[in-house]
């Protein structure tokens, strides 16, 4: 007795039928339960647009399977132009999908410890096939996500689409909206250079301010996982960037997008009566179905999106260049939060750290939150909401306003001396002097108010700025400052720039700074 | 729909041909940027140098009586690995100095101090990062060094100045003394500068150097063979060991200079140093 029986159904098939029919109708079988219900016919009448039969077997897959069933099975058609949407839900979450392919793939070149962290970063930018192409793309995703996600919340607004019966869809967004912020934030760090180290220091110092001292200080062990960033803190961030968020994250996008399905796409405001909501109830001839017809142009946005950024990444944009280790010792000149919380910072240097830190921030943040359980009015015609459409106005600008104040640019007490040096050899970025040409630097004294007299073009245009810079920093009562540019041979390939001020103090007495930068032939700054 | 279809095909081809560009062009892009970072690392490990080695180690790397010279031929050469029977490759052997110092003096030196542990790992203040910054920058002295050849030998020894205390020294010129005890010969890194050494200037409890030896030939346990201040001066450049300072027992001034310097160098510098008092 055989305790196993190969059985082949195929070969009864084949048997009774013969090999051309069987092998059809076992293709059949198989598309059609890949694609929970379309068989090749069916397919190939989708992608020809042909006129569908009934039982439509386009619905099926709407119902049946996994990866449809979050998507309405047709649209209005008043959905189906570039307004209201801009598409930006849809940005969104592709480029939520975007960050997690490329960030896996970084991933598998990455351990979060302060030991390797900065060697691992050298490593995939040096090492590893595609891997600089991969940061740029993660890095480019990040900022259009933030972007995108931001948008996305700003036409929800205008549009009045947070109002019933979608307030909950609302505050499912804004939880999304900071999921990316500080998905975003989080990431910042894991780099461990410089920048990374201190950006989000500024960041995370606002925890520390908040009172009494006590919660201060044990919410930023929390966050920090010491007193100062280290093993603990760096571990926490790449674990709340790879872990903790991504999964709040996609359960949140989740009930976003089940939400979407349950309500409909809510109308252009003008397209209704005023308080009604008709999204589900779609008139036969104003459908428009999933399949084909949005499948197919979500598919083209995905190839057409992701080409661009691969083009993007490959031939334009380029991330920050890796700075120093990050050093928690030195702190650059300028740093400043990524450009999404220079808002923040601009409030921070408005004046009290507890108000407009801890206050005022999160009382805004929780006003948006709930905006639509207190801010019920029924109307979502623009000209019934001027109220609300002007205060969206003036925050965006607050917004930007805020944003230039968190700037270097405002308000930022530094001696003038150290001004005009960074403004040549900044600390947070490469900067004019590293991106020169090298060969261009000759060996020698020059003083930058007679840069004219410089050898090469790039000595002289670097002279120039630095004459230009100080003249601007020292200000008419410091006529006799003068700014010097030496350049030494210091070794193989290696050359010494020292740049000094010097200048009389009001009191008769010498003044004199300066700071050496060394630069090789090989470091390849760009510029 | 038709549309849509062919325009994301294109797309489709597009990316392809995006990403095919960047695989043609990825090894050479991975070779510059592995270029680049080792650069960057040759200039943040000379900034490094300046703020933690060119005390001792001297500028340039040029070496002062407190440490050796590293930019020198014999430490790219081999010789100094052989010297102190080293079996790994220079590399190694400059960032295993650097990280864990060198708590006991190699053998055939004589350095008043030894090199401190700068490593994180071995209880210094360096990262890794940063200690193979530094022996990057080290190493980038290799080619002129090696091209510069051995360092500057001894003196003939019918030019140099010998052990000899008694001898009639040409008259000195303290200018140039003090040029060489500041410059060349690096004697001001110890004398003036830190307490490894007798300090030369005076100051409210010790008068300067030059009354100061006249004072030394009377201590008790006084070991030396010198009759006169002058004399008591040349016997300790040449022969410092003949008599060590209550003090200053454990920090050895090199005894290489009998061989290093002409009769008419020790004049000067005794020249110099007697003008403090």
């Amino acid at each position: 007795m055989a305790i196993f029986r190969l059985h082949l159904p195929f070969l009864d098939d084949v048997k009774a039928k013969g090999v051309k029919t069987a092998v059809k109708d076992k293709v059949d079988d198989v598309v059609t339960r890949i694609t929970t219900g379309m068989n090749p016919t069916d397919l190939r009448k989708l992608l020809r647009d042909d006129p569908v039969g009934r039982p439509n077997p386009r619905l099926k897959p709407h119902t049946e399977s996994f990866w449809f069933h979050i998507k309405p099975t047709y649209y209005n058609q008043l959905m189906d132009g570039f307004y209201p949407t801009f598409r930006l839900g849809w940005l969104s979450t592709y480029f939520f999908v975007f960050e997690i392919i490329t960030g896996i793939y970084l991933m598998i070149f990455y351990t979060p410890s302060p030991v390797v962290a900065y060697e691992n970063m050298r490593n995939i930018l040096s090492n590893v096939p595609f891997g600089d192409l991969m940061r740029d793309l993660h890095k480019l995703g990040a900022e259009a996500m933030v972007a995108v996600v931001a948008l996305h919340m700003l036409r929800t607004f205008v549009t009045g689409s947070y109002k019933k019966p979608r307030q909950f869809t609302w505050l499912t967004g804004m939880i999304l909206l900071g999921v990316t912020l500080i998905l975003s934030f989080s990431g910042y760090l894991l780099p461990w250079d410089q920048l990374s180290l201190w950006a989000v220091t500024i960041g995370a110092s606002m925890v520390e301010a908040a009172p009494p001292q006590i919660v201060g200080t044990t919410l930023n062990l929390l966050v920090r996982g010491a007193p100062e960033f280290g093993a603990g803190g760096l571990l926490r961030f790449y674990l709340l960037h790879v872990v903790l968020l991504p999964a709040v994250g996609v359960i949140a996008l989740s009930v976003h997008y089940y939400k979407v399905v349950i309500h409909g796409h809510s109308l252009p405001p003008e397209a209704e009566a005023v308080g009604e909501d008709t999204a589900k109830r779609i008139p036969m001839e104003q459908r428009v179905y999933f399949m084909p017809k949005i499948i197919t142009r979500e598919l083209f946005y995905v190839t057409g999106l992701t080409g661009l950024m691969i083009l993007l990444t490959a031939f334009i944009y380029n991330a920050p260049p890796l700075e120093a280790h990050a050093d928690s010792l030195l702190t650059p000149l300028h740093i400043t939060s990524p450009w999404y919380f220079l808002w923040l910072q601009g409030m921070l240097k408005i004046g009290d750290k507890i108000l407009w830190g801890l206050v005022i921030p999160p009382g805004l943040i929780g006003i948006i939150l709930l905006l639509p359980y207190f801010e019920v009015g029924p109307s979502r015609r623009y000209g019934a909401r001027r109220i609300g459409l002007s205060a969206a106005a003036m925050s965006i600008a607050a917004l930007a306003v805020l944003s230039f104040m968190g700037s270097a640019w405002y308000k930022v007490t530094s001696s003038p001396d150290q001004e005009a040096v960074a403004a040549l050899a900044p600390q947070t970025h490469p900067g004019p002097l590293r991106e020169a040409p090298w060969d261009q630097l000759t060996f020698g004294t020059y003083l930058a108010s007679q840069w004219d007299a410089a050898p090469t073009p790039a000595l002289q245009g670097l002279l120039q700025r630095f004459d230009e810079e100080l003249v601007r920093a020292v200000g008419p009562d410091q006529r006799d400052a003068e700014a010097i540019m030496i350049v030494e041979d210091w070794q193989t390939d290696l050359k010494k720039i020292t740049l000094r001020v010097v200048w009389t103090n009001p009191d008769g007495s010498p003044y004199e700074f300066s700071q050496s930068v060394y630069l090789h032939r090989d470091s390849e700054y760009g510029g | 729909m038709k549309g849509s279809i062919v325009l994301g095909t294109l797309g489709l081809l597009g990316l392809m041909g995006a990403l095919l560009f960047v695989t043609i062009n990825e090894v050479d892009r991975m070779q510059t940027a592995e270029r680049a970072y080792s650069a960057r690392a040759v200039e943040s490990g000379a900034l490094e140098f300046e703020s933690r080695c060119r005390s001792c180690h001297g500028p340039q790397g040029k070496g002062t009586p407190l440490a050796p010279a590293l930019n020198t031929a014999s430490l790219f050469d081999g010789s100094r690995l052989a010297a102190v029977g080293y079996a790994g490759t220079v590399d190694n052997y400059v960032r295993g100095t650097i990280s864990a110092g060198r708590p006991v003096p190699s053998a055939g030196t004589n350095y008043p101090q030894r090199m401190p542990t700068w490593g994180e790992r071995f209880g210094g203040p360096l990262r890794d990062d940063q200690v193979d910054s530094l022996v990057a920058f080290v190493m980038n002295w290799e080619d002129r060094a090696l091209a510069e050849g051995a360092a500057a030998p001894e003196l003939p020894a019918d030019q140099a100045v010998g052990t000899d205390i008694t001898q009639t020294l040409p008259s000195g010129d303290a200018a140039r003394g003090r040029t060489l005890a500041e410059g060349t010969l690096g004697c001001a890194a110890c004398h003036t500068l830190s307490t490894l050494g007798p300090a030369w200037a005076g100051d409210g409890t010790a008068a300067g150097i030059g009354p100061r030896a006249a004072l030394r030939l009377d201590e008790p346990g006084y070991s030396g063979a010198a009759a006169t201040a002058e004399q008591y001066l040349l016997e300790s450049i040449v022969d410092p060991n003949a008599y060590l300072v209550s003090g200053f027992e454990t920090v050895a001034m090199p005894a290489t200079f009998s061989g290093r310097l002409t009769p008419q160098d020790a004049a000067d510098l005794i020249a110099y140093m007697l003008t403090f008092d």
